[in-house]
């Protein structure tokens, strides 16, 4: 079983009187433990694409298969169970609650599913921990650089031990050297807690750290091109 | 538990937001505390000083006004006719011969007490009323205008005599037919025949004839004139017409213009009310030992004692234990009292008998208390006492409240007009800026609350997280509001206005084209209190948290629509 079958996957979009067509006809299978860049410009439907296997979004055509389900079929709420438990997203802008500390950004995703359970805060402190930024557990993201916010927003998403972490666009928002870093944290914490990646990047530099690479053009998957 | 924390970070830190919309819930909330609290201070200022009547235990008054002479016809003269001989006998006492109070030359000082309007009638008069049905309990006192004149006798005095002018009236009077004249000669002649010799006027009939256009003549003159007797018998031949001619009357009027307009003297007067009250009752009358606010009452025996109004007290600088000298006896104050507002108020107050002595009126009253057996028995005595007593004005506490007006009067309107408006407006006004406010801040949280989605959060939490935060701004914004509700009525409580109320009564008289005062004002002063209520309380409250409910569901719609995908969104 794959991990993800997209067959025909399409998304339009509609603004005014034209359709966008984001997606268009794209077939797709992705094993467990890949760590796979979606690569393309800005506009190409990467992002896209990443919300569709990121169940953010419904297809306009085609099926999307997760684990041999239908996310089409799914209602909301089981959409969200999804979204709870196996899927850990990372933005560009690092979305972390400007209201919550480090922590409590880590247990934000925590809760849902641990509820009262008293071991939540340890869980959130060691996952703080794994991104090297336990002393920095009570600041607010205000309080911390673009790099370290990152690191919150990957511990939060590994932090319930999910299938699928997806990143979009992670070091769009860092510079080289902070960005090389992360990519090196967040591939090598997805190997240890044996999480599949997959990243939409416009960065070559970023997409070449990946083993499987996708290019992406006008909302089709082109060749992949290597190099 | 987590979701508490987010929500009091969310408050905390988001504190400009939070304050603003606490301020709007508390403001809303205080305001409708506070008019309520108004509004009972008002009511409670007004229900004492409204039941003017209940407070002395009185349901009705009984009074006789100058009424118009239903018989004969006025002659024109502002009041009628009637109603002028009533008054001007009735105020009698003050058409004094100057000459009777001293020597020319000599100092005096003397009180008048004249009833003004209010005219005097027997005190057995009351007894009719007694026996009326549903009546439990009647009394009667004597309210009376008092004059007080002191000056030196003048030398130059009018000697006048208060009859016997004669009046003369011009009046165009139809002139009698031909027909009706012989008529009229032939009913006089049989008359005279009747009647056996003298007044042999045959000729009167020429002077008759064309002596209709003017003057009644002097002293028995023309046709009607002379000799009662013949008067009646004459009147009968006439046509019916001319019947109603009077040629002659008598009117003191000349009288009373002398003494009113006294050739200028030292004479200083200065004006009061005296009320006379049977001081044997306790329970009823013009005033009560309740209305006592130092001292003591008059004692039952009615000696030579009074009661004085606070007000009157203060203006005359008297105390308990002063005394009063009217007309050479005199009277001790034993108590200061408050009188109701409304009708029968004084400024002093005597034992009934005591001030019927004084002004000459033994045996005279010019108001009756009553008292019905129950409350709804009240207009059925009213109108009993109408029919018993046709002459008489009857007067219940509502028609004396509405006589009575001043500030107090007017804020309890305005309160009750606008208060409850006002409260309206302010409670609507909170609501929709803590509703504004939620929707706003959920506007600027798209992508925050669409990361929540994307990283797991069901619709139901993320709403419930929403509403969660303005229902606590509610509680918070209620607490508020009630501290401050609470500050600004016991503020108003501290430093608010006093309030009057005032009734004036009476009029102005005017006898045959002079005018007199007899209006009597009383006035109460009420300072302006605003009792908290608990209920006014819990409705701010339970307001605060509607405002709170609303703001939250309307936050928790704009939050419903949030996709997970604005977690993307490029712009903020």
């Amino acid at each position: 079983m794959s991990l993800y079958s997209l067959e025909g996957v399409s998304k339009f979009f509609q603004r005014g009187p034209t359709t966008i067509r984001a997606l268009d006809g794209v077939d797709l299978v992705i094993e467990q433990g890949e760590f796979v860049a979606l690569e393309g410009p800005s506009g190409s439907g990467k992002t896209t694409l990443l919300q569709l296997l990121g169940a953010l979004d419904r297809p306009s055509a085609g099926r999307v298969l997760f684990e041999d389900r239908d996310l089409a079929a799914l209602g909301d709420s089981e959409l969200a169970e999804l979204r709870l438990r196996s899927f850990g997203f990372v933005f560009q802008q690092f979305n972390l609650i400007p209201t919550l500390t480090a922590v409590e950004n880590v247990e934000a995703k925590l809760a849902p599913v641990a509820g009262r359970d008293p071991g939540m805060r340890t869980r959130a402190l060691a996952l703080l921990g794994e991104v090297g930024l336990l002393d920095r557990a009570d600041h607010l993201p205000a309080h911390l650089s673009g790099g370290e916010q990152q690191r919150v927003a990957i511990a939060r998403a590994l932090s319930v031990e999910p299938r699928v972490v997806l990143a979009d666009e992670p070091t769009g928002n860092l510079d080289s050297r902070t960005g090389a870093d992360i990519v090196d944290l967040l591939a090598g914490l997805a190997a240890e807690h044996g999480a599949t990646i997959i990243v939409a990047t416009h960065d070559a530099e970023l997409a070449s750290r990946a083993p499987r690479r996708l290019a992406v053009r006008d909302g089709k998957l082109a060749a992949p091109v290597f190099g | 538990m987590f979701y508490l924390r987010y929500l009091r970070n969310e408050l905390v830190r988001r504190r400009a937001r939070t304050l603003v919309t606490l301020l709007g819930l508390g403001v809303g909330v205080a305001l409708v505390i506070a008019l309520a609290a108004l509004s009972s201070g008002l009511d409670n200022a007004q229900h004492k000083t409204l039941n003017p009547l209940g407070d002395i235990g009185t349901d009705l008054t009984v009074t006789l006004q100058p009424q118009q002479s239903q018989s004969g016809f006025g002659f024109g003269g502002p009041g009628g006719g009637g109603a002028d001989r009533d008054l001007i006998a009735a105020n009698q006492s003050v058409i004094t011969d100057l000459s009777k109070l001293g020597k020319p030359g000599q100092h005096f000082s003397h009180d008048f007490f004249l009833p003004g309007s209010q005219l005097t009638f027997q005190q057995s008069a009351a007894q009719q009323v007694a026996k009326l049905q549903n009546v439990s309990q009647v009394t009667t006192g004597l309210t009376l205008l008092a004059e007080h004149q002191q000056g030196i006798v003048p030398k130059i005095v009018a000697k006048f005599k208060t009859g016997g002018q004669t009046f003369r009236f011009n009046r165009n009077i139809p002139r009698p037919t031909a027909a009706q004249f012989q008529q009229m000669q032939a009913c006089f002649d049989k008359l005279r025949k009747q009647n056996g010799g003298s007044s042999g006027n045959g000729g009167n009939g020429g002077n008759g004839g064309g002596g209709f256009n003017g003057n009644g003549g002097g002293n028995g003159g023309g046709f009607f004139g002379g000799g009662g007797a013949d008067r009646g018998a004459f009147a009968k031949c006439l046509p019916a017409g001319l019947r109603r001619i009077r040629t002659q009357f008598t009117t003191p009027q000349q009288t009373l213009k002398q003494v009113l307009d006294p050739p200028q003297t030292n004479i200083q007067t200065t004006a009061y009310t005296i009320g006379g009250v049977d001081q044997t009752n306790q329970s009823m009358g013009v005033v009560t030992p309740a209305q006592v606010t130092k001292g003591s009452f008059l004692s039952p025996k009615g000696g030579h004692e009074a009661l004085v109004s606070t007000a009157y007290a203060a203006k005359q600088k008297l105390k308990i234990g002063s005394k009063l000298d009217l007309n050479g006896t005199s009277f001790t104050v034993v108590g200061l009292v408050e009188p109701p507002l409304g009708g029968q108020s004084a400024d002093v107050y005597l034992p009934i008998k005591q001030l019927q002595k004084l002004a000459s009126e033994k045996s005279l009253a010019n108001v009756i208390l009553v008292r019905a057996t129950s409350s709804s028995d009240v207009s059925a005595v009213e109108s009993e006492i109408k029919r018993a007593l046709p002459q008489a004005n009857v007067a219940s506490s509502k028609d004396v409240a509405a006589k009575i007006s001043g500030s107090l009067v007017d804020a309890s309107k305005l309160s009750h007009d606008l208060g409850l408006l006002l409260s309206i407006l302010a409670a609507a006004a909170a609501f929709l800026l803590a509703a504004l406010l939620a929707v706003s801040s959920v506007g600027k949280r798209v992508r925050e609350l669409g990361t929540l989605k994307a990283l797991g959060w069901t619709q139901r939490l993320v709403v419930r997280q929403v509403a969660g935060e303005s229902l606590v701004q509610g509680v918070l914004g209620g607490l508020f509001g009630i501290a401050l509700g609470v500050a600004i009525a016991l503020v108003i409580d501290a430093f608010g206005p006093n309030l009057t109320a005032s009734a004036t009564t009476g009029g102005t008289l005017s006898i045959a084209g002079l005018a007199a005062d007899t209006t009597r004002t009383a006035s109460n002063s009420v300072s302006l209190n605003a009792p908290i209520g608990l209920v006014a309380i819990l409705v701010g409250f339970g307001l605060a948290l509607l405002g709170g409910l609303i703001a939250g569901g309307a936050g928790a719609l704009r939050a419903a629509r949030l996709r997970p995908a604005d977690a993307l969104r490029q712009m903020e």
